[in-house]
Formats: C-alpha cells, structure tokens, sequence
C-alpha cells in the first residue's frame, strides 16, 4: 500500500479543505453584491474576456453576413409582400402616436412607464458549466447601468441584470430554474395580468403563473411586460402564448409562453435604463422573499 | 522558447472556454445539447502528467479561483475541484504507462469525473433540478463528444510543448 500523504500535507490538505468549504459557504450567502475583490478580478477578466470574444463575435456575424446573402433572393420575395402592409401600418403608428402624445399633454400625465433609455452591450462571455444561465456584458456601474435592469434584444426580453461592477454586469437569463427571477407581465391589448416565473426545459417555454381565472387567454395572443413590477419598463415583448391551463391548485390559470427572444448565441444586447423607477424592491426584482407566501394560495 | 510559454497556454485556453460556451446549448431536433468546454482542465492534465504534480495543482488554484470570481459567484468550488483532478491523475499515471493515447483517455475520464462531482454540488445547492438521466443524455455524452474532439486535435501539440519545456529546463538546471 502506498502512502500517498505525509503528515505535513495531510494538515496541509485538510486546512485547505477547510478554508474552501468555508468559502464556498460565505460566498453562497451573498451572492447578489460583489465584494471588492471580486469587482476588481471581475473587470480585470472581463477585459482580458472581450478582447477574446469580440473577434469571434465578429467572425461568427461574417458568417452569418455569408448565410443571409444566400437566402437573400426568397427574403426579397417575402418581404416585398409584406412591404405595402408596412406602410399602411407605420402611417397608422406615427398617427396613433401623436394622438397618444396630444391626449397625454391634456391629462398631464408626465412619467410613462414605457419609457427607457437605452445602452448597447456586447456578450463577452457567458457561464463556461452552464449550471445557471448567466451571461457577463461589456457595459456597467460606469455605463449607468443598475441591479435588476431589463435586458432585451432586438426580439423581445431576454433577462435581467443580476450584479453590476464597475465595467462588467452578469445578466441572468429568462430560461434560468432560479425561482426568484420573476417578470410582471401582461397580455397585450387587455388587462390580464400574470408573473412569469419558471421556464420549462423540455418544452423551451416561459411559464407565466397567477393569471385570475376570470380572464379569458387564448393561444396565440402576445404577451408583453406590465411595467407594475416597478423595474422594467412597459411593453417589451416576452412571447406568444402556446397553451393554458390551470395551476396545481386549480385557483389561477397558468399559460405556456413560447418566448419571442433566441437565448442561445446572444451576441448583442440592450440594457434598459427606466427613466421613472418607483421600488426597487418590486416583483421584477430578487427581494421577493416576501411574496413567497403567496406560492400556496 | 519563452520561460512562460506554458502558464501562457493555460491563461489562453481559460479565455477561449466562455467563448465556445456562447455557442452552446446546440438545439438538434428540438432537444437541446448542452456541451461545456473544459479545455483548461485537459490542460492542467497533461502538465500534470508531463510537467510536475506540484505546477498543475498551483496552476489549478490560480485558475480556479479566477474561474469562480468571474463566472460563478461560488468561491472555492472550481478552486478545490482543479487540483483535485490534476491529483488523481498522477495518482492513476504511476499506474499505467505514459502513452499519448492512455494520457488522452485518462483526460475524457476525468472530465467525466469533473462533470458528475460538479453535478452533485449543482444539485445540492439547487443551483438545478434535472434529474440524472438527464444530465447524463444532454450534458454529460455531448460534452464528453465535444471535449473529446478537443483532446484529439490538441492532445499531441501540449505534449511536445511540454516535453520541449521540460527539456529545456534540465538543459537550464545542467
């Protein structure tokens, strides 16, 4: 039998041991703010970080530049078809939208939940085990970007920020198992009002909770942030339901939402920056310890 | 050759894992394939088989623990289970010979090692909640695919790096 330890490292190896477990256990309670130390490792990897990422970036939207000249004689087609629509639509929009304007000037309303500001990123890297589906962005503290910030793409919601330091953010997406990430959302056009809360693996949908089953939500219909969360901003496009039903307890209906964003291969993204937040606390936020109670209801 | 050519390859490969990882998880008939990159852990096996135990397990700290602040926000989990690996794998290489093929086998095996140990701590700290046979069908074969691939293509060009080194430093130490 060999021996693998003498005594030295075998105490060696157990304070080692001892150290790490105790880490690994100070580091799990707090996971929502970055100590110092972590900031500075996390900018200084970050840099290094994207300027690995931002050729490949680069190479890969060459390819995709390649595959969409391919394609481009049958989108030609199909977008000239729909280019009459467009027109007629957008004349509607820029109407609607000045009437929208007049109407709110005459009641005096001057904070809007719709609007943000917004900031550009680029995806350096995202979580090599991907046990959590976290992706770091090129932009923070810096930037004016803050905790538990909407971030979409040009398709719709894709996540929100989950920790900030001075030059990089984590971005935790929507397909995450995390419980805690919570959406208030709402179907477009009406007044149904859910949470999305859950992702489903196997189906790759959203599962939007708590809809009064009062309301009527019929497959098909979009579904878009409510802004009463008290972070995002109003009327991003989460998804399109796929199914509905109730939940476990029959009380609340329950919605499948085939989500409008691709979370894979996400290279650039658009932080919003709310331009009136009113608690920063709310449901789209992580303190929601409170609300857990309502889980049984 | 540079002094530092082999930290260097190391700190390279810890930048290129996230970037491959921006391509994943790969969707094929509507089943998604998760496949992780683990080139810096097949790194840190071939040093420690080739260079010294002692190098591979600082380098594994080093590395781990950056791994841990910059991606996931655990301190200590990759910091402890890098040297681990590189420490079975000297333990397993006195028992078998040094061939270029049983060294690339014993790396596939410990990543398989590395994937269920970083499993179990998933699981235990809820970081998911997919059962076993899941993991092992979407997680575990197509990473072990995609790292083994790796293995192939680079297995023989980090042995001659770091046989070269070694060479050069007995050449130094003479």
């Amino acid at each position: 039998m060999p021996r693998f330890f003498s005594n030295k490292r075998l105490i060696l190896l157990l304070v080692g041991v001892i150290i790490l477990v105790a880490l690994i256990s100070f580091s799990l309670k707090d996971r929502q703010n970055a100590s110092l130390p972590e900031q500075v490792v996390k900018d200084v990897v970050g840099f290094g970080q994207s300027l690995f990422s931002k050729p490949a970036l680069y190479i890969t939207n060459v390819i995709g530049n390649i595959d969409g000249i391919l394609n481009t004689y049958e989108e030609n087609k199909h977008l000239k078809v729909r280019l009459s629509e467009y027109a007629s639509g957008q004349a509607e929009l820029a109407d609607v939208k000045a009437e929208n304007e007049r109407l709110l000037e005459v009641v005096g309303k001057k904070d809007d939940l719709r609007v943000y500001e917004p900031v550009q990123a680029t995806v350096i890297s995202r979580n090599p085990d991907q046990w959590e589906e976290k992706i770091i962005i090129d932009k923070g503290e810096e930037h004016g970007i803050k905790k538990n910030m909407a971030v979409i793409t040009a398709n719709g919601l894709v996540g929100k920020v989950v920790l900030v330091t001075p030059f990089t953010s984590t971005v935790e997406l929507l397909s995450t198992e995390n419980r805690n990430l919570r959406v208030a959302a709402v179907v477009a056009g009406e007044k149904t009002y859910g949470l999305i809360e859950g992702y489903d693996r196997k189906r790759s949908e959203l599962i939007m909770k708590r809809i009064d089953s009062s309301f009527e939500v019929k497959v098909g219909q979009k579904v878009i942030t409510s802004g009463l969360g008290g972070i995002f901003p109003k009327g991003l496009l989460i998804g399109e339901v796929t199914e509905v039903s109730t939940d476990d307890y029959g009380l609340t209906k329950l919605a499948y939402i085939r989500p409008a964003a691709d979370f894979s291969l996400l290279d650039h993204v658009i932080i919003t920056k709310r331009s009136s937040i009113t608690d920063v606390n709310g449901t789209d936020g992580n303190d929601t310890t409170n609300t857990e109670g309502e889980d049984g209801s | 050759m540079i002094r530092s050519i082999i930290p260097l390859i190391a700190v390279l490969l810890f930048f290129l894992e996230p970037v491959f990882s921006l391509f994943s998880p790969v969707n094929i008939g509507g089943t998604s394939y998760t496949l992780v990159p683990r080139f810096v852990v097949v790194y840190l096996i071939f040093i420690a088989v080739y260079y010294s135990r002692q190098r591979a397990i600082i380098y594994g700290i080093v590395l781990g623990l950056l791994y841990d602040m910059y991606h996931i926000d655990i301190i200590g989990l990759y910091a402890f289970l890098y040297p681990l690996i590189c420490f079975i794998a000297t333990l397993i290489i006195r028992q078998i010979h040094r061939h270029i093929v049983t060294v690339m086998f014993l790396a596939l095996l410990l990543i398989i090692v590395l994937e269920v140990l970083s499993y179990f701590f998933a699981s235990l700290v809820s970081l998911t909640s997919i059962g076993l046979d899941e993991f092992i069908t979407g997680r575990l074969i197509p990473t072990i695919i995609a790292n083994s691939i790796f293995v192939g293509m680079f297995g023989w060009f980090f042995k001659t790096l770091i046989y070269k080194r070694v060479v050069e430093r007995q050449g130094e130490t003479l």
